[in-house]
């Protein structure tokens, strides 16, 4: 237990609560220790600071375009009567040569940096604990309750994307989407929680932490009813068993590799809807704070593969260029330059990029399924 | 049901020329048109839309669509759905629903994806008529659809009118389509016509008839049209033969289809239609969404059939089980895991749960409830009227429901502390010391069926009296039901009052017979559904026999009776 008492010392020293813990209004666990939870929330953690974005948001593929035009071809391009031209020509400037397509194919593009975050303060955890001999050298944020050693360079990249940053305080529309997906069972994502001695200090935690493929339950304003039960999905592969701690309110686990399923849609190969892709977050941790309400708020933090932080738009290929705007490339190229996690040595880029995720989950039900045994075949 | 009638015939459906049934048609038994003129018409119920779909599925298959809206049978008050089939009527609005769905399921039938099973016979000519293969194959179909065999009239005029459209359309299975489509719109589908003969036990009275009764068996036993084995008993006299009659019903309550006439028995007893029209505040209860609103009657119909048909148990258990079941949308509102990803399973309540029994379901306490509160006074009433056969008066017109209404009083928290308040008047009182002692046990569940523990944070009193006993809470109320006779009368009452349309106080000492003879079977459903089946008095017509029915699509050269 000693080893154990240590271990969450160490663990709380390198996370800072973002929501306070209120130990002295938890309830007390259930009898068997055991406690579900779906996750109501799950995209990236959102920082609005004033001094994030000085040149603006990041631009869009028709503002890339036309800076690369001279002035006076700008202007013109600008008025009225040629914005059928200027269409054509920026559209143009989302495809390269064989087919490819500024969002499909961004590696083939080279295109400068989208604008990045400058900021100082952003959501996070401390992934490497200030240093990491697999990573690549960046520039951590300090969380905004001043704890310094932030890592989430995903928010760096992308924090200036209108569709990530949102504003006013409120998240942009990946935040929507995201949310969306949950309710629609495409991501669900369970945790369940054994050995719960209590809710305030509990040193031996074991989390399962899981999708399901069950649609959520919703009441009519499409929250998340709590007490509803989802059943954990039988792929091992997306059934991550963590080891954890509750110090002073507060669940941590221990960095571990997290995979879990990403569906997009139901099947259909029309546009991005029947995509399978996943969420892979290698050093991954939880660090969730007990509710007074039974719920859980917190930040899931990893390193993820710099093509999954781009994965939607992407798959949306040019239609995420053409119509949604993005310079899939100018993205690509703020991610690779960002990238602080799985240095290739033979290259020394690294291939995955710190990131946090904002996450609430409720309580709910949860079915557990022993893994699948497992049958060696040539 | 003149008006039915006349409806029907107003329809024009088509008026053909007489042409005789076709000589050519086999012997079977099946395909023998009746020769003997219809028994004495005593009664015509009309068919549920269960009762429809049931027939449908068994006749032509379940792969068969049924689409579209079926007019209500209008409830008679304090009675039953089976009781009110016997004197609606049918709407030209309604007859327009029912004649869109006959056409589509004709299409069905005789589309080139079903037709091969219905069809004894290949036309001369797929595109000109063939009187005597129309024969052969509407002759049998004519005899699932009527519960009886065709007259020779029937047969000939549909025959020709499949002729003429044939002829019209150049498609023999169109016409087929066109014959079949009229036959479901015939009143001898849409009702279950009883029909009667001479009692030789009673000079000088009636009995219901062979054909008759094994139409009351099927639909009783099992909310569906007479099979071939119950017919094939009728066409040879078994079912006026007391020891055959007990045979086959005896064989059919032992039958897994029971499940179906339980169902549609309490769906009836218990107003389940009302589920259709419930609605609830969704700022009051977010948690009120479509799918839990369409678990609530299924729920309560599972733990009926579980208790009663599956178990085999008492009835009067149905009021203390512990033993229910849960599907996924169900889960949050009775806070309990769910095993299952899909579909319902078994779900069992702890010792001590006030969840138990009947009541304590989410779909009765939600069905008598307000959209935005619950009702110790809906609650009781339905306990009253529904389970206890004891009819509750409305309330007069001026009654002030300000105390009541106000749900959010921090003078009177509580729904006991506000009617206690609105019993002040003596003119309210005295309804409400009927139904409120039995609908207070049930207020710690709100008005989606949600266990609550206080309500406006104060606690909440849920002691209740019934027949000078007290007790607290949804179970003490189980308990009490359970012990009172007044429970068992009622459901053996309705079970008549279901099998016969009739009210059993019509018949004196019979409810009182029934409710006996069914404790001495150890309160089991089937065994009731057995007695009401086989009783004599079951059978007896007390009634005058309606006048013959006139129906304008038989010939042209007149109407047939």
């Amino acid at each position: 237990m000693l080893s154990h008492k240590i271990a969450a010392l160490c663990a709380a020293a390198l996370f800072v609560p973002i929501v306070p813990a209120q130990t002295a209004t938890l309830p007390a666990p259930p009898a068997n220790g055991e406690m579900g939870f779906v996750f109501a929330h799950f995209a990236p953690a959102i920082h609005q600071g004033d001094q994030d974005c000085p040149d603006g948001p990041v631009a869009t593929l028709r503002d890339n375009y036309l800076q690369t035009q001279a002035s006076a071809e700008r202007l013109r391009l600008l008025e009225k009567p040629n914005e059928a031209e200027l269409t054509k020509r920026w559209t143009g400037y989302a495809f390269g040569p064989q087919g490819t397509n500024i969002c499909t194919h961004p590696d083939k593009f080279d295109r400068p940096s989208q604008r990045i975050v400058q900021g100082k303060v952003a959501q996070g955890l401390d992934l490497d604990g200030g240093a990491d001999a697999e990573g690549c050298d960046h520039d951590p944020f300090t969380s905004p309750t001043g704890q310094a050693g932030v890592d989430n360079q995903m928010w760096r990249a992308m924090g200036c994307v209108r569709t990530w940053r949102g504003v006013d305080g409120t998240g942009g529309d990946i935040v929507r989407g995201l949310t969306q997906f949950l309710i629609s069972g495409e991501h669900t994502q369970v945790l369940l929680l054994t050995g719960v001695d209590s809710l305030s200090d509990d040193p031996d935690v074991t989390v399962i932490y899981a999708n399901s493929e069950d649609r959520a339950v919703v009441d009519a304003k499409q929250n998340f009813m709590p007490d509803a039960s989802y059943t954990v999905v039988a792929n091992a592969q997306h059934r991550n068993v963590l080891k954890g701690r509750i110090v002073g309110g507060v669940l941590m686990t221990d960095p571990a590799h997290i995979r879990l399923r990403q569906s997009w849609g139901q099947g259909s190969e029309r546009d991005i809807r029947g995509k399978r892709t996943e969420y892979d977050m290698t050093k991954a941790r939880l660090r969730l704070t007990f509710q007074p309400d039974g719920s859980l708020k917190g930040l899931v933090g990893g390193y993820q593969p710099i093509w999954n932080i781009m994965a939607s738009a992407s798959i949306g290929g040019e239609g995420a260029a053409t119509t949604a705007g993005y310079d899939c490339a100018a993205m690509y190229a703020a991610l690779k330059k960002l990238a602080d996690g799985d240095r290739d040595p033979a290259t020394g880029q690294c291939r995955r990029i710190s990131s946090a995720m904002e996450v609430l989950a409720v309580p709910a039900f949860v079915n557990d399924t022993l893994p699948a045994t497992r049958v060696a075949q040539q | 049901m003149i008006r039915a009638l006349c409806f029907l015939a107003a329809l024009g459906l088509t008026a053909c020329s007489a042409e005789k049934a076709p000589q050519s048609v086999s012997a079977e038994p099946s395909f023998v048109p009746l020769k003997a003129p219809l028994g004495q018409i005593v009664a015509m119920r009309r068919l549920t839309e269960a009762q429809y779909r049931n027939s449908i599925a068994d006749i032509f298959g379940p792969d068969i669509r049924v689409a579209g809206r079926f007019e209500p049978i209008v409830r008679p008050v304090h009675e039953l759905i089976a009781t009110g089939a016997a004197s609606s009527t049918i709407s030209p609005a309604g007859l327009e629903q029912f004649d869109a769905m006959a056409r589509a399921i004709a299409a069905q039938i005789f589309d080139a994806d079903h037709r091969a099973q219905f069809m004894a016979c290949a036309p001369r000519d797929v595109a000109a008529p063939d009187p005597d293969c129309a024969a052969r194959v509407l002759v049998p179909v004519g005899r699932y659809l009527f519960r009886r065999p065709m007259t020779q009239e029937e047969v000939a005029a549909y025959v020709m009118m499949a002729g003429k459209a044939t002829a019209s359309s150049g498609d023999f299975h169109k016409g087929l389509e066109l014959a079949l489509a009229a036959m479901l719109v015939s009143p001898h589908f849409l009702y279950v016509v009883e029909s009667a003969e001479a009692d030789p036990e009673s000079p000088g009275d009636l009995r219901l008839d062979n054909l008759a009764r094994a139409s009351r068996l099927s639909f009783l036993l099992w909310n569906t049209t007479p099979n071939e084995t119950l017919l094939k008993a009728a066409e040879q006299g078994q079912l006026t033969d007391p020891s055959q009659l007990a045979a086959i019903a005896g064989r059919m309550v032992r039958s897994p289809r029971l499940e179906d006439g339980v169902r549609a028995f309490f769906a009836d007893m218990l107003l389940f239609e009302k589920f259709d029209e419930m609605a609830k505040d969704q700022i009051v209860y977010p948690r009120f969404n479509p799918d839990v609103a369409s678990a609530l009657s299924e729920q309560m119909l599972r733990m009926i059939v579980d208790q009663l048909v599956t178990q085999k148990g008492d009835y009067r258990d149905l009021f203390t089980t512990r033993r229910t079941f849960i599907n996924r949308a169900l889960g949050p509102l009775y806070q309990a895991k769910v095993t299952s990803t899909q579909g319902w399973v078994p779900y069992e309540f702890a010792p001590g749960d006030d969840r138990a029994g009947l009541l304590g379901q989410a779909g009765f306490l939600a069905l008598y409830a307000h959209s935005g509160r619950s009702s110790p006074t809906l609650r009781g009433r339905a306990i009253r009227e529904l389970l206890l056969c004891q009819p509750v008066p409305n309330p007069p017109g001026n009654v002030n429901f300000t105390a009541v209404q106000d749900v959010t009083s921090t003078a009177m928290p509580t729904a006991k502390m506000r009617l206690t308040a609105h019993n002040s008047d003596p003119v309210c009182a005295a309804c409400h010391r009927i139904t409120d002692p039995l609908g207070l046990p049930l207020e710690k569940f709100d008005g989606i069926g949600a266990f609550r523990r206080q309500e406006n944070g104060a606690p909440i009193d849920t002691a209740g009296l019934f027949e000078g006993v007290a007790f607290q809470g949804n179970i003490g109320l189980g308990k009490a039901l359970a012990a009172s006779t007044s429970t068992t009368e009622c459901v053996a009452g309705r079970a008549f009052q279901y099998a016969t349309g009739r009210v059993p106080e019509d018949d004196g000492a019979l409810a009182g017979g029934i409710e006996q003879d069914f404790a001495k079977d150890g309160y089991r459903i089937a065994s009731l559904f057995l007695r009401v089946a086989t009783m004599p008095q079951a059978y007896r017509i007390a009634a005058p026999p309606l006048a013959a029915p006139e129906i304008a699509m038989t010939t042209s050269k007149g109407v047939h009776p």
